[in-house]
């Protein structure tokens, strides 16, 4: 039990990291929270399903293309929603909340409520450490999961793209300055966000289905790792999400199921108590 | 508008919404009497984001806290509803009082997520703890009032929604409401001159829960049975949309826009259950193309009068 509910967090933990990651980065780079995050993350799930089950397509061609596609459309939402409300926090807010109710709604006419899911990569279970079985997909998430998270660390400290996002993060007007076109960077950083939530979506949803809704929880848990590694820190998405898919998962497991969500947002309290900027978040100046 | 003037289009207004129901049929009138608590609704979230610049998403849970608090005191414990309805009142408002204070002092992207989570986790509460909420099942709880008569509870939304709207009147319209507005224009020109920020907006948090707090509770005694789609997300899209389409930062303008919403939702019902989607495409583009809801456009248009 106890080693099941551990091998089950690690998995989560990797997942809500790269949920999150997709926010953090938003955050770090242009102070704006995108409500529409875990509708993000369902729409690939939905598109990898009619790709994948519906066209026939091989699962990692749908895979690549759903992740393009929510790409593409986070370029789209930047370009129409975001940028005429820039130096005006409240109207992001307000805006990519209407439009993760409008994704919701959508999905509900199209798709119905019922959960859909393409289908699994590999099939069977493995004897891990001779302790229980556990599903090959599940382990293929992981390994997908940490992959990508991987290349986004990757990206972000090799790249000449990975420098300009690390400039404008720490700040904005000097990398403005040095000849940063910082309305570009939003536009792909937010692009970019998405991206990394349709990564979460199409790497979980052969394991939970996606239904209309689903999103919500999602978002919330990216919230929550985000609040608790500190806004905009990588490092901490990284600790954040493992440390929240442990808690759940053990919690889960040895308190009360029915509230697995509740403690997510328990340790979202004791952070804003305890330590506001969060494990590694710079304190306001 | 002289102070005069809109005294006498208040009182016309109000003695207009007392005979609006007498000819109309129970349906009309149950329409009616949820618009009211949609005004409530609107007008109350309309003082934080309209005036003080920051977004709650819990708001619709805040009206769940107050239908619950005051339905399981009243159906539990056989406690008084009017009685029950101030207790839930007051524990909206010392919720309000805590999150506020413990979110605030991070800047408003941080309420914004924690009232989302907390919205979330309540639905969750509600929903587990079947014993004493009933769960999805709702909670049949006591009437206001001994006889069951729409009307009657018309009455009483009204009055609940004009005190409302006159408290937020008073307080947008004295210096309260001007540090208010100062906080929203720019935070560290206001803390510059001496307004106390933080508690500018954990003022403003707390007085719009605990309003949240009170037309829940009398929404849930008129309901009769109280369900978790009260503290939904649903419903809390629809108080900001109802908010953003009639036009944030203007008193009346949430008014309209609970009104108008809330009667075409009837219409639009008709057709099948696409409501919330048009809404929200409505106000996705009301708020990117006229931030100023159907007032501004309104005002916007209105024929300039030669004095």
């Amino acid at each position: 039990m106890l080693a099941i509910s551990i091998m089950n967090g690690l998995v989560m933990g990797v997942i809500y990291a790269l949920a999150a990651i997709g926010v953090s980065l938003v955050v770090g780079i242009m102070n704006v929270i995108n409500f529409a995050h875990g509708e993000l993350y369902i729409l690939a799930g939905y598109f990898s399903y009619l790709f994948a089950s519906a066209m026939g397509l091989n699962f990692v061609a749908a895979m690549l293309l759903s992740i393009a596609l929510v790409f593409v459309l986070g370029i789209l939402i930047e370009i129409t929603l975001i940028r005429p409300t820039y130096g005006n926090d409240m109207y992001s807010l307000i805006l990519t909340f209407i439009l993760s109710i409008v994704l919701q709604n959508a999905y509900l006419l199209i798709f119905g409520p019922y959960p859909n899911k393409p289908p699994l990569w590999v099939k069977g279970a493995t004897d891990v450490f001779g302790l229980f079985f556990y599903g090959n997909q599940r382990l293929a998430a992981l390994l997908a999961g940490a992959a990508v998270i991987a290349a986004v660390f990757l990206m972000i400290k090799k790249t000449w793209f990975g420098r300009i996002i690390r400039a404008t993060s720490q700040d904005r007007e000097m990398a403005e300055l040095n000849g940063v076109d910082t309305t570009r960077l939003n536009m792909l950083s937010f692009g970019l966000g998405c991206a990394l939530a349709a990564a979460a979506g199409v790497i979980l949803s052969p394991v939970f289905p996606v239904t209309p809704n689903a999103g919500v929880a999602i978002a919330l848990t990216a919230f929550v790792v985000v609040v608790l590694g500190g806004m905009g820190s990588m490092w901490g998405c990284v600790v954040g999400g493992l440390l929240l898919g442990l808690v759940e998962n053990l919690g889960a497991a040895f308190i009360s199921s029915g509230y697995k969500n509740v403690f997510g947002f328990i340790i979202l309290i004791l952070v804003l108590l305890a330590r506001p900027a969060g494990l590694f978040g710079r304190a306001k100046i | 508008m002289t102070r005069k003037k809109l005294a006498a289009t208040a009182v016309i207004t109000i003695a207009g919404m007392c005979v609006l129901p007498l000819g109309l049929g129970i349906y009309p009138q149950h329409v009616l009497i949820t618009s009211l608590f949609y005004v409530m609704m609107a007008a109350s979230w309309n003082l934080l984001a309209g005036y003080t610049g920051q977004v709650s998403f819990g708001h619709a849970a805040m009206a769940g806290i107050g239908a619950y608090t005051s339905g399981i005191l009243a159906a539990k414990l056989g406690i008084n509803p009017w009685i029950g309805v101030c207790f839930g009142t007051l524990l909206a408002a010392l919720l309000g009082l805590g999150l506020g204070s413990l979110c605030l002092k991070m800047g408003g992207i941080y309420l914004s997520l924690t009232t989302l989570a907390f919205s979330q986790i309540l639905q969750i509460v509600i929903v587990n703890e079947y014993d004493v909420t009933r769960g999805t099942m709702g909670l049949q709880v006591p009437g206001l009032m001994g006889d069951y008569s729409k009307l009657h509870y018309y009455y009483i939304m009204l009055a609940a929604a004009a005190v409302i709207l006159v408290i937020l009147y008073r307080m947008i319209h004295s210096n309260l409401g001007m540090n208010f507005r100062a906080v929203q224009n720019d935070e560290t020109a206001a803390a510059a001159v001496g307004v106390k920020v933080l508690q500018m907006r954990v003022l403003a948090f707390t007085v719009a829960s605990a309003m949240a707090g009170f037309a829940g509770a009398l929404y849930g005694h008129y309901l009769l049975l109280i369900t978790p789609e009260i503290p939904s997300l649903d419903l809390q899209f629809y108080v900001l949309a109802m908010t953003v389409i009639g036009g944030m930062g203007s008193l009346i303008g949430p008014v309209i826009g609970a009104f108008t919403l809330n009667i075409l939702a009837e219409k639009i019902r008709d057709y099948g259950e696409y409501h919330v989607l048009v809404y929200g495409l409505v106000a996705l583009l009301m708020a990117r193309f006229a931030p100023n809801g159907l007032i501004g456009i309104w005002q916007r248009f209105k024929p300039v009068r030669p004095r």
